[in-house]
């Protein structure tokens, strides 16, 4: 089976700088796939290229039989990848429900089963639809965010460190809601500074250093892997 | 002083003048809060509003009131095709430059409503209105009118705001513009909207202020520093501050009177911008930070 979604030696940055340089990897239907490594290694660089967020001069990205090398965002939220930002990722001044309305806002018809299936992810939010997001805590803010990309119906959702600056306890519950979306046939490519936590908890893993990939491998593999650990995980 | 001539003679007109102000202060507020950029050349597309409505009565020979849905339609069109041919240019320059076009935007219309209408001062229709008197409260049919068609427009708009998908994404794109690109909702969409509501509400505001006062090439202009005043005082970004900050405003200009000399009456809008600049910058109800 080909991947769902596949980078092929792609450079490129913002304006006239390569932040990425020759990134192979890719991301399988049902998968969830983190990219580790360094603070500017260009992981959220690799995502965003995924996105359409940076100028591409070498290498291509297949999507789902695809070449969407080169696309704008609009056109790539259209055919089924959404992506939360790290931050400002909510609308802060509109209802927990508006921000869903405006994630489902490209989708025809009816959103009453988008809404089911965001709101049986995140029993949370229903309660609080009426919520006006802004005034949530960062971990339920997430899964706003959250909820707002999976309104479309996404086959790929990208995470920007979903996790950053929440506690321990909300990380793991961020974690089993990323579980719980793959489970309902979603594929999660996401970016996190937490490198041992996410490595334990994700199926496959890359290695970013210095915009290179640098190791690939499932979680458990790359955990073992003595450069790995030295090199990014603090041995 | 008796109550009543306190309401009669301060309190009303205040409102009146307020409701006004409010109008324009809407779309001020909804320009700055989507577009980003403080729009100078609103008092003057006001000024059209009203132009455009003297020019139904006279060549249709309609009542005044019958000439403001036309005036609306007019001057929203006209304000969509100002942003196509001048502001849109502008869209990736630091906003500045758009202040000043708008500016210039402004000398533009003045221009055109001088050329087309000349300077002098015209009506809507001749003669003295004697107020009516209820329980002691005089006020003017076309006051009423003119309250009454504040409130209805306003709420008519927030109820686009809060309840379509559209207005949604009106908001969407005033609270975060970036996310709202991602979500996929079309901006330029978004844009002409907010120009179709901040045109319609402009040449209302300058409707009824020639319908209580008369109409002048230089009307909106003057409007336009209470106008700004209305809208940072009720919080930019704020459809109910703008209408709270009008009616303010408003009153505030009309019960100076009673303290300093009439002809400083402006001046009053200068000074409430001044100290809430000074004080709360966010406005009464929290608006965005200029």
């Amino acid at each position: 089976m080909s991947a769902l979604l596949s980078m092929e030696h792609l450079t490129g940055g913002y304006g006239e700088a390569d932040i990425l340089q020759d990134v192979s990897m890719h991301v399988d239907q049902d998968e969830i796939v983190v990219i580790v490594g360094p603070n500017g290694a260009g992981k959220s660089t690799a995502m965003k290229s995924v996105f359409g967020l940076l100028t591409i001069r070498g290498g291509k990205m297949l999507f789902d039989g695809d070449d969407i090398t080169g696309w704008v965002p609009n056109r790539i939220v259209q055919r089924g990848i959404c992506y939360v930002p790290q931050v400002d990722n909510i609308f802060r001044e509109m209802s927990i429900h508006e921000n869903l309305e405006m994630g489902g806002f490209l989708k025809k018809g009816d959103l009453s089963a988008a809404y089911d299936r965001v709101y049986t992810l995140f029993p949370d939010l229903k309660e609080r639809r009426k919520t006006m997001a802004g005034s949530l805590s960062g971990g339920q803010r997430q899964m706003v965010a959250m909820g707002r990309a999976l309104m479309l119906d996404p086959k790929l959702l990208l995470l920007d460190e979903p996790t950053a600056g929440l506690s321990p306890k909300y990380m793991e519950q961020i974690f089993q809601i990323c579980r719980d979306v793959r489970d309902t046939g979603v594929a999660i490519l996401l970016v996190e500074q937490h490198a041992k936590q996410a490595l334990a908890f994700a199926d496959r893993g890359y290695v970013l250093a210095a915009g290179k990939n640098r190791h690939e491998g499932t979680g458990g593999e790359l955990l073992a892997d003595r450069e790995v650990a030295e090199m990014f995980l603090g041995g | 002083m008796e109550l009543f001539e306190l309401i009669n003679f301060y309190l009303v007109p205040g409102i009146v003048l307020g409701s006004i102000y409010a109008l324009g202060a809407v779309g001020i507020t909804l320009i700055f809060a989507i577009l980003r950029y403080a729009h100078l050349a609103h008092g003057d597309l006001a000024t059209l509003g009203a132009f455009i409505a003297l020019a139904a009565v006279t060549s249709l020979g309609v009542s005044p009131l019958a000439a403001l849905p036309v005036a609306i339609l007019a001057t929203a069109a006209i304000a969509v095709g100002i942003d196509k041919v001048f502001y849109n240019h502008l869209r990736e320059r630091p906003k500045i430059v758009t202040v000043m076009a708008s500016l210039g935007i402004a000398l533009m219309i003045r221009a055109v409503v001088q050329v087309v209408w000349g300077v002098d001062t015209q009506t809507y229709s001749r003669g003295i209105v004697r107020p009516e008197d209820y329980f002691g409260i005089r006020i003017r049919d076309r006051e009423i009118y003119t309250i009454l068609a504040m409130l209805v427009l306003v709420g008519a708009l927030q109820m686009f705001l809060t309840q379509s998908k559209w207005g949604k994404a009106m908001r969407a794109m005033s609270d975060n513009p970036n996310l709202a690109l991602l979500s996929g909702i079309d901006n330029k969409k978004v844009v002409m909207l907010t120009w179709i509501i901040a045109g319609g509400l402009c040449a209302a505001s300058g409707f009824f202020l020639g319908y209580n006062t008369e109409l002048k090439s230089m009307m909106g202009w003057h409007m336009l520093l209470p106008m700004f005043a209305a809208a940072i005082l009720g919080g930019v970004g704020r459809v109910e501050g703008a209408v709270l900050g009008g009616l303010i405003v408003g009153i505030a200009e009309e019960l100076s009177v009673l303290v300093i000399p009439s002809e400083y009456k402006a001046a009053m809008a200068f000074a409430i911008l001044l100290f809430m600049l000074l004080v709360r910058p966010t406005g009464l109800l929290k608006g965005k930070v200029l």
